[in-house]
């Protein structure tokens, strides 16, 4: 998330916002930002904070992790891990913006498409900055 | 504009082939193609090579390998990619060389190599087929995208979980008929209904396989077509279009946008509509995919797809016939093989070759080869005539 024109998307993050760019042109909105509007080939931006409020579009829980997440099996001869993943899910905010977030609490059942949440930024234990997912 | 035809097919048998490499899968399909066709290498002006993946090559440059392999130098070879897509992109470009009148017989490969690293670092690579920048970072893989598209769909039209699993059998069932499917055994019901969650809703039985395997098809002109075979299969229509890298920027997630505008394309250019297909091989990667092609293709209305299946409409016999060959499911998913492979398939419908899979007096048949999650898909519409 360094090399790029929008690289202080994460710092805001880390500062607990989540940011959105909007043409000043056309005025279309973007989110994850972008430096450039291809609406009108504009790259003439502002940044805005992304109110977190939204609707829960969809969801999911990835039990079969990719390889940056796979749970390593343990060397101890008969020994296992249980491997309980967090859920994901996509959030529309405002403007039609849509923001991906894990959604670490809660009972995973009571989860459904339709349910009002709020997407903030959170820091992991260790620095890493993300996104959850909360009821409101 | 010429017409182009297809007048040679070979599949090379598709699974885990720790028994040969890249070059020799390759080597197969090719021969199995040439000897179909009835033509020999030395006869043929121009090779397109689809191949997705360099990191599942471990390659820079995998299509000069297989190119090298097969002996086809000094003459001209073009590599195509579009991940899960890149076997039809390949024919399409196959298409745009004949119908272009750069060059007469022109040999299409799709070929993938994807057992080779592990399954974990597979799962990895897909997952980099979505955005690698703003989902990649969330654990998102293919069956992930799958599953929040499942997800919705469920929650628009009360798609279940049976009629997810009820795809799985019927292209199992099939893929048992297949000797060049990688997995060759029916499964029943309740076995994809508990088998492990890869991504929730979508279970073990719901996804497509990790497949090595290669397919080849020989394209030519309306005149040497009409000279060298005698059973041409022509391409009546190609449809192809794009849609947004993350699935947060898609304004449905229950509709793959891309396909519905390749169907529309490919449609007009045949000059038919879906109730002229008599047999489709449609892009089931996921069962719940499967389910949003039949809707998408319009084999039936949105939201009733789950319905089609239950009522078993997409077996030989039913309304649509769909992926009677076992299907992205049961046949398995070399990703650049797998477009070449749709198009065997229903070139052997179309010449009334598929013995028990046959789809009686096949005439127009379809294919549905989608990447990613659609960020392109090809629609290909085939006639006998």
């Amino acid at each position: 998330m360094s090399h790029t024109k929008v690289a202080r998307f994460a710092e805001d993050l880390a500062g607990g916002k989540i940011m959105s760019t909007i043409c000043k042109k056309c005025g279309k909105k973007y989110y994850p930002p972008q430096a450039d509007c291809p609406a009108c080939m504009s790259s003439d931006m502002e940044w805005k904070e992304l109110k977190g409020d939204g609707t829960l579009v969809t969801f999911t829980k990835i039990y079969v992790a990719p390889d940056h997440f796979a749970v390593r099996q343990p060397l101890m001869p008969f020994s296992s891990v249980a491997f309980e993943p967090s859920p994901i899910g996509l959030l529309e905010v405002e403007g039609g913006l849509r923001v991906m977030g894990w959604i670490p609490k809660g009972d995973f059942k009571k989860i459904h498409v339709g349910m009002k949440m709020r997407a903030s930024p959170q820091a992991l234990p260790d620095g890493r900055i993300t996104i959850v997912l909360e009821p409101t | 504009m010429d017409k182009v035809a297809i007048i040679g097919i070979g599949h090379g048998k598709f699974g885990v082939r720790s028994d040969a490499s890249l070059r020799e899968l390759t080597f197969e399909a090719v021969k199995a193609c040439l000897d179909d066709a009835g033509v020999g290498l030395k006869e043929v002006e121009s090779m397109v090579t689809g191949i997705a993946g360099d990191e599942f090559a471990i390659a820079l440059q995998p299509s000069a390998q297989v190119h090298d392999y097969i002996g086809f130098h000094p003459k001209p070879n073009f590599r195509v990619e579009g991940a899960c897509a890149t076997g039809s992109m390949a024919l399409r470009t196959g298409w745009m060389n004949v119908a272009s009148g750069l060059a007469d017989l022109v040999l299409v490969v799709g070929v993938e190599k994807m057992t080779e690293i592990p399954t974990s670092l597979a799962t990895d690579i897909m997952g980099r087929g979505g955005d690698a920048t703003w989902e990649y970072p969330f654990g998102t893989t293919f069956p992930g995208y799958y599953a929040m598209i499942a997800n919705a769909h469920m929650a628009e039209f009360g798609t279940t979980e049976e009629q997810l699993a009820m795809v799985a059998v019927k292209n199992h069932y099939y893929g048992s008929l297949n000797p060049f499917a990688h997995m060759q055994k029916p499964i029943a019901l309740d076995k994809a209904l508990t088998s492990f969650t890869v991504a929730h809703p979508l279970k073990l039985f719901d996804c497509s396989l990790i497949t090595d395997g290669a397919a080849a098809v020989l394209l030519a002109s309306e005149e040497k077509a009409k000279a060298l075979s005698k059973k041409p299969v022509w391409i009546a229509g190609l449809g192809l279009a794009t849609d947004t890298m993350r699935i947060g920027d898609r304004k449905s997630l229950t509709s793959i946008a891309s396909s519905r505008e390749a169907a529309k394309i490919a449609y007009r250019m045949a000059g038919v509509g879906p109730s002229n297909i008599n047999v489709a091989t449609v892009h089931d990667c996921f069962t719940i995919a499967e389910i949003v092609a039949y809707e998408d293709l319009g084999f039936c209305e949105k939201g009733e797809g789950g319905k089609l299946i239950q009522e078993k409409e997409t077996y030989v016999g039913g309304k649509i016939p769909v992926n009677v060959d076992g299907g992205l499911k049961s046949k398995g998913h070399p990703l650049g093989a797998t477009g070449v492979s749709m198009a065997i398939e229903v070139t052997k419908q179309l010449r009334g070759e598929a013995g028990q899979r046959q789809v009686k007096n096949a005439e127009t048949g379809l294919t549905h080869n989608v990447g990613g999650t659609g960020q392109v898909v090809a629609v290909h519409i085939f006639r006998r005539e």
